[in-house]
Parts: structure tokens; C-alpha cells; sequence
């Protein structure tokens, strides 16, 4: 029942987007806006499948132990900087992270080093920041957003440690 | 693209290789994890990229240009906070309207608070992958870890910009 809701939803939203595509701008324009979003799932869905394989090799192979071993204290600020560095070299797009993010969680590792390794992943993304920015907003501003970012994760992951706290688990492995 | 896929299933190999060595059993359960995974994406995905699509095309682009361009400090700063949770599509569709606000006058702090808003709190990103994958608890926990990050950064920028 829920999932049906979310689709209908995100269906709605796909209709009332094409239609005042279709008022404003005319047949051309949802023609080209179609054509561009079919393209696109096509340049992910194979990336997308590899990912979720990536993932469920992961919670089948690596054990909560080992993973708990290279982290150390999972809370400890030694856990959240190698979140940071991992996040940031997580190379691709959402379709092959959250895949990524999910078989981690499922393997075991904790809530606020995930948070961090994705506020790393989206801010401090090396593929993204030198592919996309540099090319599109050009140095000056990448520069100055980068720098401001390099503290953010680590903000996040100490935030989601409290933030745990008023939201807990509904069962003993945080899973929810 | 084309590398990040190559990479991918590169990667893919070598652990079902590691795993057809050391545990061949687990393959099975991972090809069902794997479809119970997709199975979630399978019908937002197409949809939600095509609705991302029309409403990127459909953005107020000027209006928001002169909203940014006219207003600095924390105004603007909260404003392109508020901007870039909004923005939908990939850095190919955002960066460019970036690039735009940026042509129009906008400064610096309120754009560095947008990318980043838009990095770390995106909606479409969040309803699409985040919220089927990881589930509730974990998505509210992430924003709200989250939420104050736009701002920081638009207030850093601000402050090494003098």
C-alpha cells in the first residue's frame, strides 16, 4: 500500500510535470525532455545493477567483525575520518553510492559513520568536484567550496552520533 | 559514465571470483538481495527521472537569479540553502544553472551554500535512492545531520572571502 502511494505519487509528478511542459512549452519540449530522461536511465541502469551486486556481495562476504577491526571504535573520531576518506574517493553517481552506502549499513556499520561517508561522497566527491565543477563553474568558486566543505563530514557524523539518541532503533540492530 | 560502469563490474567480478574460491554458496543469496534491491528502484527510477527532468526545465530560472543576485549575507545565504534542496538532476543539469545564477550577479556565499545544499540535501536524490534503500529512521537521522551544513558553508565562504 505505501509503495503504491510513493508511485502514484512520483506518476502524478512525472504528469503534471509533461503536461505544463506540454502548455508552456509545446509538444517539442516534452518530446526532448522524455527523450533526455530515457537516455539517462539507460547510461545508469547498468551501472545501477553492478552496484547492487557490489552491495550484496559485500553483506554476504565482509563480516560486521572485520569491518568493526579497520574502523576501530565506531564512534571514534579515527572511524569518521576514514568514512570522510572513503566517501570522498567513492567515485559515480547516487544509483552506485546508496547501493554502496546500504550493503555497509547492512553489514554492520554504524549509523553516523555512514552519514559522514556520504556528506563525504556528495561534498568532497574527487570525480565529481574535478569533472563536473571545474569544468561547468571553473576554479575559483570549486576552490572556495571545496575548502569550506573538508570539515562538513566529520560536523555530520558528530551531529548524527547525538542525533541517534532521539531517534532510537526499532529493533536492537538499528535497522529501520 | 562508460569508466564508472566498467569499474563497477570489474569490481563485480573479482568478488564473485573471491567468492566462487572461498564461499561458492552465497552467490544464490546474493543474486536474490540484488533483485530485492532492484525491485525497489524498478518503477521510481524511470518515473521520478522523468518528472525530474520536465520540473527542470520548468525552474524559474530568472527569478530565482534575481532573488540570489540582489541579496548577500545571510539572506541570500539562506536563500540558496533553501535553492539548492530544490534543484533537481545530476551535476550536468545543476551546474549549469549554477553558472547562471553566477552570470546574473550572484556572490559567492549564497552559491557556495546552494551547491552545497544541493549536495547533501537534494529531494530528488533522497526520494528516489536514499528514503527505498536505506529506509525512515536512517533518512531523518542523515538530514538532520545534515540540515545545518548549507548555511556553514555559505558562512565560511562569506567569511574567507572577507
Amino acid at each position: 500500500m505505501r509503495t503504491l502511494i510513493e508511485y502514484s505519487i512520483f506518476a502524478a509528478l512525472a504528469v503534471v510535470g509533461l503536461a505544463t511542459l506540454f502548455a508552456l512549452q509545446g509538444p517539442g519540449a516534452v518530446g526532448d525532455s522524455v527523450a533526455g530522461s530515457i537516455t539517462l536511465l539507460l547510461e545508469i541502469a547498468p551501472l545501477l545493477i553492478g552496484a547492487l551486486l557490489v552491495s550484496a556481495y559485500m553483506q554476504q562476504l565482509v563480516s560486521r567483525e572485520r569491518f568493526a577491526r579497520i574502523l576501530g571504535d565506531q564512534a571514534g573520531l579515527r572511524g569518521l575520518l576514514i568514512a570522510c576518506v572513503a566517501g570522498a574517493l567513492t567515485p559515480g553517481g547516487p544509483y552506485a553510492a546508496f547501493p554502496l552506502v546500504m550493503g555497509f549499513y547492512r553489514a554492520g556499520i554504524s549509523l553516523p559513520l555512514l552519514v559522514t561517508y556520504i556528506v563525504a561522497w556528495s561534498l568532497l566527491g574527487v570525480q565529481r568536484a574535478l569533472v563536473w565543477e571545474l569544468a561547468i563553474l571553473g576554479h575559483h568558486l570549486m576552490i572556495i567550496r571545496y575548502v569550506v566543505a573538508l570539515p562538513l563530514p566529520i560536523i555530520a557524523g558528530l551531529i548524527a552520533r547525538q542525533a541517534m539518541k532521539l531517534f532510537p532503533a526499532a529493533d536492537a540492530r538499528g535497522k529501520a | 559514465m562508460l569508466a564508472g560502469t566498467i569499474a563497477v563490474w570489474v569490481f563485480v567480478a573479482a568478488l564473485a571470483l573471491y567468492a566462487q574460491v572461498h564461499r561458492p554458496k552465497v552467490h544464490k543469496e546474493v543474486l536474490k538481495i540484488a533483485l530485492r534491491q532492484f525491485k525497489l528502484l524498478a518503477f521510481r527510477l524511470p518515473l521520478a527521472l522523468v518528472a525530474a527532468g520536465a520540473l527542470t526545465l520548468l525552474l524559474p530560472q530568472n527569478f530565482i537569479a534575481a532573488k540570489l543576485g540582489g541579496t548577500s549575507g545571510l539572506e541570500g545565504i539562506v536563500l540558496g540553502s533553501l535553492f539548492g534542496a530544490i534543484l533537481p538532476g545530476g551535476p550536468y543539469v545543476a551546474f549549469p544553472i549554477v553558472v547562471l545564477l553566477m552570470k546574473s550577479g550572484a556572490t559567492a556565499a549564497p552559491l557556495v551554500a546552494l551547491v552545497t545544499s544541493w549536495s547533501v540535501l537534494a529531494i530528488h536524490r533522497i526520494l528516489i535512492y536514499e528514503m527505498p534503500l536505506m529506509g525512515g529512521r536512517f533518512v531523518t537521522i542523515r538530514v538532520a545531520s545534515s540540515l545545518l551544513l548549507p548555511p556553514i558553508a555559505g558562512i565560511l565562504a562569506g567569511a574567507l572571502l572577507g
